[in-house]
C-alpha cells in the first residue's frame, strides 16, 4: 500500500473502519432490512413505451384481486399533493406518471399489499394504452429536435441563474452553461496547428449493489421516512415542501448504504412513499429490483467536441469545448453536471482563451444525475484522448506536452480562479515515475502487442455548501458525534470519529458516530462529490474543538487549574455532583464561493478544493481478436494529507475498478427507446476475474491547507484519468484510435481491420 | 412468483406420471436454477413442479473399467468437477465446468436440467455433442437413447416430450482423443459466451482421423459443422487445409447478432479461436478451458 | 396437491421447522420468518453472491433455492459463523485486510472463503479469482479480498 501512514495521533492512522465487526458478521443495517409492523409493500407499474400521452390506465383488475390492499395513481396522489413535482433543480419530475409517459420503465400506478408477491401479482393485472410520441434518444440530436421531452421548463428555486427559463417553451435545452475567456477564434487564426476531435461515452448506471429502497410512516408527530439516501436533509426539506409542512414533521433516518455512488441522491423514491403512507395511513416499503434501478436514475451519455490550438511546439493557446449532456426525461441534478463540470471542461491546463458550451439535454430516456465524477470522467475521456492525439501529431512525449501545458500553483484556469493546494505537478511526475516512462517500453511484433497511456484529469468540488455537526460529551468523558454525513462504504463514519478524536484526545474507536436521522444530526448539504472529508470534515472539527473549549471553560468555572490533566469525568462530577450532565460543541462550515458570471461564466472564486487524480495503464491487445487485456493500472490523486490511508487507498482502487467497468464492459443498450439488459446478466460490471494484472495507489504527499487537518475529498479522483489513459495505451500498442466508450473488443477489432484496409464485412 | 404445486416423486415411474404431455406449465425441475431465472420475472408461471432430487438413482456417476463415463441426470454439476476421475478421464469436461457459470450455481444445477433447458449459451451442450455422448430418455413408452447433438431442436426447446424425462448422460471412453471447449466472452469474464467452440480429434500426428467441431452461443442451438470436419478428416492436416476448414466454419454456421456481438465479428473470432483450438490439439494438447 | 409446505431443517446448529408456500425462496424464508438478514437479495439472478448461504456444506444462491426444498437439510449462515466477540478467522482476515466498504457482500464473500478454504486450505490466486468469480463488489474491493483470502488461509493452517 502507497498511501503513507503516521503513526502518531488519530488522524493518518490506518484504523479499521469502525462498523468492521457489524459487516463481516451480517449485522450490518441497511434499509433494505427494514420491517414495520403493519407495513405494505409497493410494487410498480411502469412505462412499457418511451414517450407517449395516457390514453387510458385500468387498474380494476389489480384492485380486485385479492390481497391487494389499495392501487395508486397520479389521481389519488394530487388528492394530498395538488402539484407532485420535485427535483433538485428543475420541479419537472411527477410522482407517478400524468398525462404523458416520457422514459422507458417511468412509474404509473404503484399496488401495495402486505405480501409484496401479491403486489407483483397485481401490477401485472394493469392495463395502460399509450398514444405514442416520437422519441429523442440523441444528446446533439436532442438539442435541435422539435419533439419536445417537456411541455415548458420548470425550474426550482434552488439554483438563482436558472430563473431565466421559468415557463420557457419549445426546447430540450435544460441548461446552457458558457464560458468565454480570451479570444479562440483569433487565437485559432494565429495557431500552428489546430486538432478536433469529437467524443462520446455511453449511459451506464451506478448499480449499488443495496437496490434502492425507501419506507415511510406516520407517526404522532408527523411523518418518518427511513431511506437509503445519500442526502437526507434534503429529503426531509424537499418532502416537507411537497408536503406543505415545516420541516420539523418531516423525520428522516438513514443507517448504512449498500453502496450509493450518487444513485441515491437527492428524491427517489421518498416521495412516492410519503404520499403512500398518508394515503394508506400504514407503513409503506418500497424496495427496488435490481432491474428497477436502471429505469430510475443513471449516468449522462454524453458528446464532446473539442477543438484545439496549438503551436508547434506543443503549446495549447486556445480550446473550445462543446459539451452536450443526455439528460435522459428527468433533469434531476443534470443542470449542475452541465455547469460544475463545465469549470474544468477545458483540462487541467494553462490555456489563455477558453471557449465552452455545456448543454444538459432532455431525451427520452431513463433520467441521468449524479455518478461518482459527476461529469468529469465524461470531459476528461474527451480532453485525455484529444491531448494525446496531440502529441503524437506533433511527435511530442505524452508526459512532456502536458508538463508544457499544466497549471501550476498560482496560474488561474480557465474560469479564472487561481490553482491553489493543486498538486497537478506533482501528480503527472509521480505517474511517470511509477510508469516508468523514461525507460524503453516493449511492444511486441507479433499478434500480441503492448502499449501504454497516462491520463490526469481535476475537477473543482462543488461550492457553496453547507455542514454542520455536533459533538456531544458524556458524564463519564465519552461522546458522541451528530452529523448527516451518510457511510455508504467510503468510510466516513471512521474518518469523522478520527476528526473528533484528534482533537479531544480520545481512540477513535470509541467515539460513537450517531447515523443520520434528522430529528437529531443537523443540516449537511449531502454526501456527494467527494465534498465530505472537507466540508463537513471541517465542520466536525470546529464541533470537537468547540466541544473542547467548552470543557476547558466547564473546568475553569469548577475551579479545577488550567492545565491540569484532569479526567473529563471529574469535570462533570464537580460541577454536577455526580456523573450527569452533557456538554455540546457544534460547528458549521460554509466555504467561500462566487458565482460564475452568466455571460462569462468567469469567477475568481470557483472552488474551495481541486481534486486531481491520474492514471496510467499498461494494455495487451491480441490483435487477431481485439481483445484486451489491462496489465497495470497506476492510480495516482492528490488528495491532500490522507486522514486514513488505507481508505484513501481503497477510494482510489475501488474508484479505478468502479471506471474500468464503465470503460471496458458496461453500457444501457436501447433499441428504439426500449432497454435491452437492465439486469447484471446482460449488463455487466467488473468481477473478480476482470482485475488487471497489476494495481498501484498513490496520494501524492500534498496538504489542502484549509481542509481538516491537510486533508480533501478522495472518492471521485480515481475515476478522472482511467478511460483515456486506456484508449491512450491501445492507441500506443497497436496505432488506432477509439473515440466511444465502452473499448470493446469488437469496436477495437473494427478499427484494427479497418486501418488494415479490411473493414470486417457484415 | 405465486404458489404453484410442488411434487418430489422417489422413482422415474413416478415423476413421469407426474407430467403431463399436453400442459406446458407442468415441467420436471433439477435444481432449478435456470427454471427459477424464468419465474421470478414471471416468463413462467407454472402449474406443478416436479423436482427429482429424491430419485437416488438419478445422482450417481462413474468412470467405468472401460474408460466410459455414464452421468445419471441429477447429478449435480460441482460434484462431476471435484471428480479427479473424470477430470483424469475427460479433462476438457472439468475444464469446462471451472468456468461454467458459477460455483453456487454449479452446486445446485444438474447435468440433465442444464441440457434440457437447451440455452444455446450454456457451456457444457457443444462438449458433449464433441465427445459423441448419448442423452438416455424414459417416458410412458419405455426408454430412448439419442445422440446429443439431436436433443435441442431450437432456442429452448427439445425433442423432449412433456411427459419424458432425461434420466442419464453417457459419453464414451475418450480413447485417443483430445477435445477443448473454447469459451469467447465479449464482456466481462464471468458471462454468457458470446461464442462457444468445442472440438475433439482424434489425430495422428497431423493426420486426423475423426474430427468433431461444435458452434454454440452464436447459434440457435448447438450445431456440428460437418463440413469442416470433413475438410479436417481429409488427410494430412497443412496450414492451408486448416485455414480452408476455419473459413469454411465461418460460413457454415448460422450465426446470429445479439448483444455481445455482430454476427460478423463472430464469425471472425469463429474463424480465429478456431484455427487456434486445432493447432493447439494437433501440437500436443493444450487443453483450455476459458 | 397443496401449495404449502411444512418445512424442517437445521438453521445454524438448531432444529426448525415452518411453513412456506411453495413460491417463496430460501433468502426471503431466512430473512422474513428467521430475522437473519446477512443474506440479500440483489441482482436476483444467482450472479452476485449477495444470497449466498450453505445447503448441506454447499454454497447456494438463497434467491434461485425454493425454501420448500430445504426441507431436510443444514442450513448455515453468516450469522452460524461467527459473532461480534468470536470471529471465525476468515472474519478476521476480512477486517484486518480492509476487505469491505458498503459490507453488503461481504457475508457472500466471507461464507464463500470459507467454503473454499475448506475445500482448498492453500489455493493459488488463480484459484481464488476462478472461486469467487461469482461474487460481485461494486465497491471494487477485490484486492482486498484476494489479500484476506490469502491471509485466512495462513490463520487457518497457523491455528492448526
Amino acid at each position: 500500500m502507497a498511501v503513507k501512514e503516521i503513526q502518531s495521533g488519530q488522524v493518518g492512522r490506518s484504523l479499521p473502519r469502525l462498523e468492521s465487526a457489524a459487516k463481516v458478521t451480517g449485522h450490518a443495517d441497511y434499509v433494505h432490512n427494514l420491517r414495520l409492523p403493519g407495513m405494505l409493500h409497493v410494487k410498480v407499474f411502469r412505462s412499457s413505451i418511451p414517450h407517449g400521452r395516457i390514453r387510458r390506465l385500468d387498474v380494476s383488475a389489480a384492485k380486485q384481486l385479492a390481497g391487494v390492499h389499495s392501487v395508486i395513481t397520479s389521481d389519488d396522489i394530487r388528492t394530498i399533493i395538488p402539484e407532485p413535482y420535485f427535483g433538485p433543480a428543475f420541479h419537472d419530475q411527477p410522482i407517478l406518471a400524468i398525462d404523458k409517459v416520457r422514459h422507458i420503465g417511468e412509474p404509473v400506478a404503484v399496488v401495495l399489499a402486505s405480501d409484496p408477491h401479491v403486489a407483483e401479482e397485481g401490477v401485472a393485472l394493469i392495463q395502460a394504452e399509450y398514444d405514442e410520441l416520437p422519441g429523442v434518444y440523441d444528446e446533439v440530436a436532442g438539442a435541435t429536435a422539435t419533439t419536445y421531452v417537456h411541455d415548458t421548463l420548470k425550474p426550482a428555486g434552488t439554483f438563482p441563474d436558472l430563473k431565466h427559463l421559468q415557463g420557457k417553451s419549445n426546447t430540450n435545452i435544460a441548461l446552457d452553461y458558457q464560458l468565454r475567456r480570451g479570444d479562440v477564434e483569433a487565437a485559432f487564426a494565429k495557431a500552428d496547428h489546430v486538432f478536433e476531435h469529437t467524443f462520446r461515452t455511453q449511459q451506464v448506471m451506478h448499480v449499488p449493489l443495496e437496490p434502492m429502497v425507501s419506507a415511510a410512516e406516520l407517526t404522532a408527530t408527523g411523518l418518518t421516512i427511513y431511506t437509503a439516501s445519500q442526502s437526507p436533509s434534503f429529503v426531509r426539506i424537499e418532502i416537507a415542501r411537497l408536503l406543505g409542512w415545516p420541516e420539523n414533521k418531516v423525520r428522516v433516518k438513514v443507517p448504512h448504504l449498500g453502496g450509493g455512488f450518487g444513485a441515491k441522491l437527492y428524491v427517489k423514491l421518498e416521495a412516492l412513499v410519503a404520499a403512500l403512507a398518508l394515503l394508506t395511513r400504514r407503513p409503506v416499503k418500497l424496495s427496488l429490483r435490481m432491474d428497477e434501478q436502471f429505469f430510475t436514475i443513471s449516468k449522462h451519455a454524453s458528446t464532446f467536441k473539442i477543438k484545439s490550438g496549438v503551436t508547434k511546439d506543443g503549446k495549447i493557446v486556445a480550446r473550445r469545448c462543446d459539451v452536450w449532456w443526455n439528460g435522459g426525461a428527468y433533469a434531476d441534478i443534470g443542470p449542475r453536471v452541465t455547469q460544475k463540470s463545465g469549470f474544468t471542461a477545458a483540462g487541467p491546463y494553462d490555456i489563455e482563451n477558453v471557449h465552452l458550451d455545456s448543454f444538459a439535454v432532455y431525451t427520452t430516456r431513463p433520467p441521468a444525475g449524479a455518478l461518482r465524477g459527476f461529469g468529469i470522467p465524461q470531459l476528461v475521456w474527451a480532453y485525455e484522448s484529444h491531448t494525446d492525439l496531440i502529441a503524437r501529431a506533433l511527435d511530442i512525449d505524452p508526459v512532456e506536452i502536458r508538463r508544457k501545458n499544466i497549471l501550476r500553483e498560482g496560474r488561474p484556469q480557465a474560469t479564472g480562479t487561481k490553482m491553489k493546494d493543486a498538486a497537478i505537478e506533482q501528480v503527472l511526475e509521480r505517474l511517470a515515475a511509477r510508469m516508468n516512462w523514461d525507460r524503453s517500453f516493449d511492444r511486441g511484433a507479433g499478434t500480441i502487442r503492448r502499449g501504454r497511456g497516462i491520463g490526469i484529469g481535476f475537477k473543482a468540488v462543488i461550492a457553496p455548501t453547507t455542514s454542520v455537526a455536533i459533538v456531544n460529551v458524556y458524564a463519564d468523558g465519552s461522546c458522541s458525534l451528530y452529523c448527516s454525513t451518510v457511510d455508504m462504504g467510503q468510510g466516513s463514519d471512521t474518518i469523522m470519529a478520527q476528526i473528533v478524536a484528534e482533537v479531544l484526545n480520545l481512540p477513535a474507536e470509541t467515539v460513537n458516530v450517531v447515523h443520520p436521522d434528522t430529528d437529531v444530526t443537523p443540516y449537511d448539504m449531502a454526501t456527494l462529490g467527494s465534498r465530505s472529508t472537507f466540508h463537513m470534515g471541517n465542520a466536525v472539527r470546529i464541533a470537537a474543538e468547540d466541544a473542547k473549549a467548552k470543557l476547558a471553560a466547564l473546568a475553569k468555572e469548577v475551579g479545577l487549574p488550567a492545565g491540569a490533566n484532569v479526567p473529563i469525568s471529574e469535570i462533570f462530577k464537580k460541577k454536577y455532583g455526580m456523573q450527569a450532565g452533557n456538554v455540546i460543541g457544534s460547528g458549521s462550515f460554509i466555504p467561500s464561493y462566487k458565482s460564475p458570471d452568466h455571460e462569462t461564466g468567469m469567477t475568481d472564486n470557483a472552488t474551495p478544493f481541486w481534486m486531481i487524480g491520474g492514471t496510467g495503464a499498461e494494455v495487451e491487445i491480441d490483435t487477431d481478436t481485439g481483445d484486451i487485456k489491462i496489465l497495470r493500472i497506476v492510480n495516482v490523486a492528490d488528495c491532500g494529507t490522507p486522514i486514513n490511508p488505507r481508505i484513501v487507498d481503497t477510494q482510489l482502487s475501488g474508484g479505478a475498478i468502479m471506471q474500468l467497468g464503465f470503460t471496458l464492459t458496461e453500457e444501457m443498450q436501447f433499441d428504439n427507446g426500449q432497454l435491452r439488459n437492465p439486469t447484471l446478466a446482460d449488463y455487466k460490471i467488473p468481477g473478480m476475474r476482470d482485475m488487471p494484472t497489476v494495481m498501484e495507489n498513490e496520494a501524492v504527499a500534498a496538504r489542502q491547507h484549509d481542509g481538516p487537518f491537510g486533508a480533501k475529498g478522495v472518492g471521485e479522483s480515481a475515476t478522472f484519468g482511467l478511460s483515456p489513459a486506456i484508449a491512450n495505451a491501445i492507441h500506443d500498442a497497436v496505432g488506432v484510435r477509439l473515440t466511444e466508450l465502452p473499448l470493446t473488443p469488437e469496436r477495437l477489432y473494427r478499427a484494427l481491420a479497418a486501418a488494415n484496409g479490411k473493414p470486417l464485412k457484415d | 412468483m405465486t404458489p404453484f404445486e410442488l411434487a418430489e416423486p422417489r422413482s422415474i415411474s413416478e415423476a413421469l406420471a407426474l407430467l403431463d404431455p399436453n400442459d406446458p406449465s407442468i415441467r420436471a425441475m433439477g435444481g432449478g436454477t435456470a427454471l427459477m431465472l424464468m419465474m421470478k420475472p414471471g416468463f413462467f408461471k407454472p402449474k406443478r413442479l416436479v423436482s427429482l432430487r429424491k430419485i437416488a438413482e438419478l445422482a450417481a456417476f462413474r468412470v467405468g473399467s472401460d474408460g466410459a463415463l455414464r452421468i445419471g441426470a441429477m447429478t449435480r454439476l460441482s460434484a462431476l468437477e471435484r471428480s479427479a476421475e473424470v477430470a483424469k478421464a475427460f479433462p476438457v469436461i472439468a475444464s469446462t465446468l471451472r468456468t461454467l457459470s458459477n460455483r453456487r450455481v454449479r452446486n445446485v444445477a444438474t447435468i440433465g436440467g442444464h441440457i434440457a433447458h437447451a440455452d444455446p449459451h450454456t457451456d457444457l451442450p457443444p462438449v458433449l455433442i464433441a465427445l459423441d455422448a448419448t442423452i438416455e430418455i424414459a417416458g410412458p413408452g419405455g426408454q430412448r437413447k439419442i445422440p446429443a447433438e439431436a436433443l435441442a431442436t431450437g432456442y429452448l426447446e427439445t425433442t423432449l416430450k412433456g411427459n419424458e424425462l432425461i434420466t442419464a448422460v453417457t459419453v464414451p471412453a475418450a480413447g485417443r482423443k483430445r477435445a477443448i471447449y473454447v469459451k469467447c466472452t465479449t464482456r466481462s469474464a464471468d458471462d454468457w459466451p458470446a461464442l462457444g467452440i468445442a472440438v475433439a480429434l482424434d489425430a495422428d500426428g497431423r493426420n486426423v482421423k475423426q474430427a468433431r467441431v461444435v458452434v454454440s452461443a452464436a447459434t440457435e442451438k448447438p450445431v456440428r459443422l460437418s463440413g469442416v470436419e470433413a475438410i479436417l478428416q481429409g488427410g494430412a492436416m497443412t496450414d492451408a487445409s486448416l485455414r480452408e476448414a476455419t473459413r469454411a466454419a465461418a460460413s457454415e454456421a448460422d450465426i446470429t447478432t445479439d448483444m455481445q456481438g455482430s454476427a460478423a465479428y463472430k464469425r471472425h473470432l469463429l474463424e480465429v479461436h478456431l484455427n487456434r483450438a486445432i493447432n493447439g490439439l494437433l501440437n500436443g494438447g493444450a487443453r483450455r478451458g476459458a | 396437491m397443496s401449495n404449502t409446505r411444512q418445512i424442517n431443517f437445521t438453521l445454524n446448529g438448531t432444529p426448525v421447522s415452518a411453513e412456506v408456500g411453495t413460491h417463496l425462496s430460501l433468502v426471503e424464508l431466512l430473512r422474513e420468518k428467521f430475522d437473519l438478514f446477512g443474506a440479500r437479495e440483489s441482482c436476483a439472478q444467482g450472479l452476485c453472491g449477495c444470497c449466498t448461504v450453505l445447503l448441506d456444506g454447499q454454497a447456494v444462491s438463497g434467491c434461485l433455492y425454493l425454501a420448500a426444498l430445504a426441507d431436510g437439510a443444514k442450513i448455515d449462515t453468516v450469522e452460524g459463523l461467527g459473532t461480534r466477540d468470536t470471529l471465525d478467522p476468515v472474519q478476521e482476515a476480512f477486517i484486518e485486510a480492509g476487505a469491505f466498504q458498503c459490507g453488503f457482500c461481504t457475508p457472500g464473500f466471507v461464507l464463500m472463503t470459507k467454503q473454499l478454504l475448506d475445500e482448498n486450505p492453500n489455493p493459488s490466486e488463480d484459484d481464488i479469482r476462478h472461486y469467487l468469480s461469482g461474487n460481485l463488489c461494486r465497491c471494487g474491493a477485490y484486492p482486498e479480498i484476494i489479500a484476506a483470502v490469502k491471509a485466512a488461509s495462513a490463520k487457518r493452517k497457523a491455528a492448526g
